[in-house]
């Protein structure tokens, strides 16, 4: 188990693992640490480039390098590597379907005394309907620690979206990612399907809400494009969904969602619960579950809106 | 006896005439962008710079063609098919439905490194490939071809900066300094010069030459595989956009058009008869 590790550190002690193994794994980062890339530019340093504040030319820098049979990671603050540089992964990416890695750190308010300029709850909207490339918004450390692996053999262009929270491990070493959605907890006619952080707060609301709802099943969602089949057929049976991110709602898991079942002519109530700005961005502090709950996303606030969605 | 300088003449007024015809036919293509640095690319792919195989245009040890301005992609078509990467019969099909290509640069089309036609994008994967090169001990060498008003955006800058921090030797930049964006020209916009001192301030080895000049281009493209200075070179080609049609020069109006009517047999006998600007 992987208790105590953030995501970050366990993705990267993971590339490192690689990396040692096989040259051809190289980071780039954009003026970005973390104690277990100090190891990597020390022990690996023929493998790692710092590209000062240079988003831009991360990404660019690291399609060149895949180009010539590389396989890259290319580091920053999650805002900065998807939302600054969006042209150059359209581009250079996804439309030559390059094998380059993207790491961003900070998913939706985990930079949560950093204002909008570090919060990330965009970025699964835009990056998510891109050629070739997938989304995988990580739960928690153990998830983090297998993608640094899968990520060194992929063939195709990747965003790896990590949270800075130290979050509780959901899964078990040796767990099989493939399929993008897992079924968390069993349920009969109404699911929850949540994507990263929230995943965590699905399954407390879940238990809290048992007694009224005992069979509400909550299912993972942390590979976008979403897999059809594998949601589909989590949601067999269901006759309301509800949708839990910690990002906007127009775009987000929840219209991924939607658009599946739509497509698929499975017509049932939805409620999609995430974050919807009013007028401007969160310019608000006091701790993530502050800013949490001024936008609806404590535990009672999402326990009361299914509860009502439900009754 | 023709000489090596008349040969390559001989071969741009070719390749001048197959994309003006290119076009036309098809009523698009950014033919003055093109012919700005017709000599340039003519120099690189037959004056003996770049290595290729046109039989295997996925050869590992090639040298990497980056065509950063990828407007010009109606110039690469033409000397890809007359070196053999694809039939001539090829650019009768330029935009249509059933051809390989369009207006703009795509990575799939054989002997194309990559897809190009937003700038500022081609010089940063121009050093990932040199960079890769250096750390494998490799000997390709990396071309990338800029436009001059392509140098307004930031992401080029952030490159160079990469290349001269990481003495990328086997990179050489190339800028088709056609003194036009689409619209005006560079110094009327924002002012580009003195741009051969900001490469320098950059860390750059610049060379500045007449970019319809194959002695001059020659002069500062040859020879780059084995010297001895740890950075990369930077050819300002100092060139006219629209060069060989002269009624399509200093005006930026014709920037992405194509001549029609009587201008079209007036633009393709200039092109013949070898006309200066």
């Amino acid at each position: 188990m992987k208790e105590g590790i953030s995501q970050r550190d366990a993705f990267w002690n993971s590339v490192f693992d690689c990396a040692k193994k096989d040259r051809n794994v190289v980071v780039v980062a954009a003026d970005m640490g973390a104690p277990s890339l100090d190891r990597f530019r020390r022990d690996l340093s023929s493998q790692f480039f710092d590209v000062g504040i240079a988003e831009q030319q991360a990404v660019a820098l690291a399609t060149g390098l895949a180009l010539a049979g590389k396989k890259v990671f290319a580091y920053a603050i999650a805002p900065f590597i998807t939302l600054r540089c969006y042209e150059h992964i359209r581009l250079d990416m996804a439309a030559m379907d390059l094998p380059v890695t993207l790491v961003g750190v900070g998913a939706g308010f985990s930079y949560e005394d950093s204002g909008p300029t570090h919060h990330c709850v965009e970025d699964l909207s835009v990056m998510r309907i891109l050629p070739n490339l997938q989304v995988h918004n990580m739960t928690d450390s153990v998830m983090a620690g297998a993608y640094g692996a899968i990520s060194c053999g992929l063939k195709h262009p990747n965003y790896v979206r990590l949270d800075r929270q130290l979050l509780p491990s959901l899964y078990r070493e040796g767990h099989d990612f493939s399929e993008g959605v897992s079924v968390l907890k069993r349920g009969k006619r109404a699911f929850i399907v949540a994507t990263g952080n929230m995943v965590h707060r699905a399954l407390d609301v879940a238990k809290s809400l048992s007694k009224r709802f005992p069979d509400i099943g909550v299912i993972d969602a942390y590979t976008l494009p979403l897999a059809e089949k594998p949601l589909l057929a989590a949601l067999r049976g269901a006759e309301k969904v509800i949708t839990l991110e910690e990002h906007t709602l127009p775009g987000g898991l929840g219209g991924a969602v939607c658009e599946i079942l739509a497509d698929n002519g499975v017509t049932v109530p939805i409620r999609r619960i995430g974050v919807r700005f009013e007028s401007t961005y969160c310019y608000k502090y006091g701790g993530r579950e502050s800013i949490l709950k001024r936008y609806g996303l404590s535990g009672a606030d999402i326990a009361n809106k299914i509860g009502s969605f439900l009754g | 006896m023709q000489t090596k300088i008349e040969r390559l003449e001989k071969k741009a007024q070719h390749i001048r005439e197959l994309l003006l015809k290119m076009c036309c036919r098809a009523g698009t293509g950014h033919v003055t962008s093109a012919f700005s640095c017709t000599e340039i690319m003519v120099a690189l792919y037959y004056g003996g710079l770049l290595r290729f195989d046109p039989k295997n245009p996925e050869w590992a040890g090639r040298d990497r063609f980056i065509l950063s301005k990828g407007q010009a992609s109606v110039l690469l078509y033409p000397i890809l098919a007359d070196l053999g990467f694809y039939p001539v019969k090829e650019l009768d099909k330029f935009n249509s439905a059933d051809g390989m290509f369009g207006v703009h640069l795509q990575h799939d089309v054989p002997g194309v490194e990559i897809t190009s036609g937003s700038l500022g994008h081609g010089i940063g994967l121009a050093t990932g490939l040199a960079l890769a090169f250096k750390m494998d001990r490799e000997w390709p060498m990396v071309y990338a071809l800029l436009g001059d008003a392509e140098c307004y955006e930031g992401s080029v800058w952030e490159a160079a900066m990469f290349a001269s921090h990481h003495r990328l030797s086997n990179l050489v930049a190339i800028i088709d300094r056609n003194h036009m964006g689409a619209t005006n020209f560079t110094e009327h916009m924002v002012e580009l010069e003195p741009l051969a001192d900001k490469w320098r301030a950059f860390g750059w080895d610049v060379v500045s030459v007449n970019g319809h000049s194959f002695e001059q281009l020659l002069g500062a493209l040859d020879g780059l595989r084995s010297r001895k200075v740890a950075k990369p070179r930077l050819v300002i080609a100092d060139t006219v956009k629209g060069k060989g049609i002269p009624f399509m020069c200093y005006d930026p109006l014709w920037h992405a058009c194509v001549p029609k009517g009587e201008k079209q047999k007036m633009a393709l006998d200039a092109v013949l008869k070898g006309e200066e600007a």
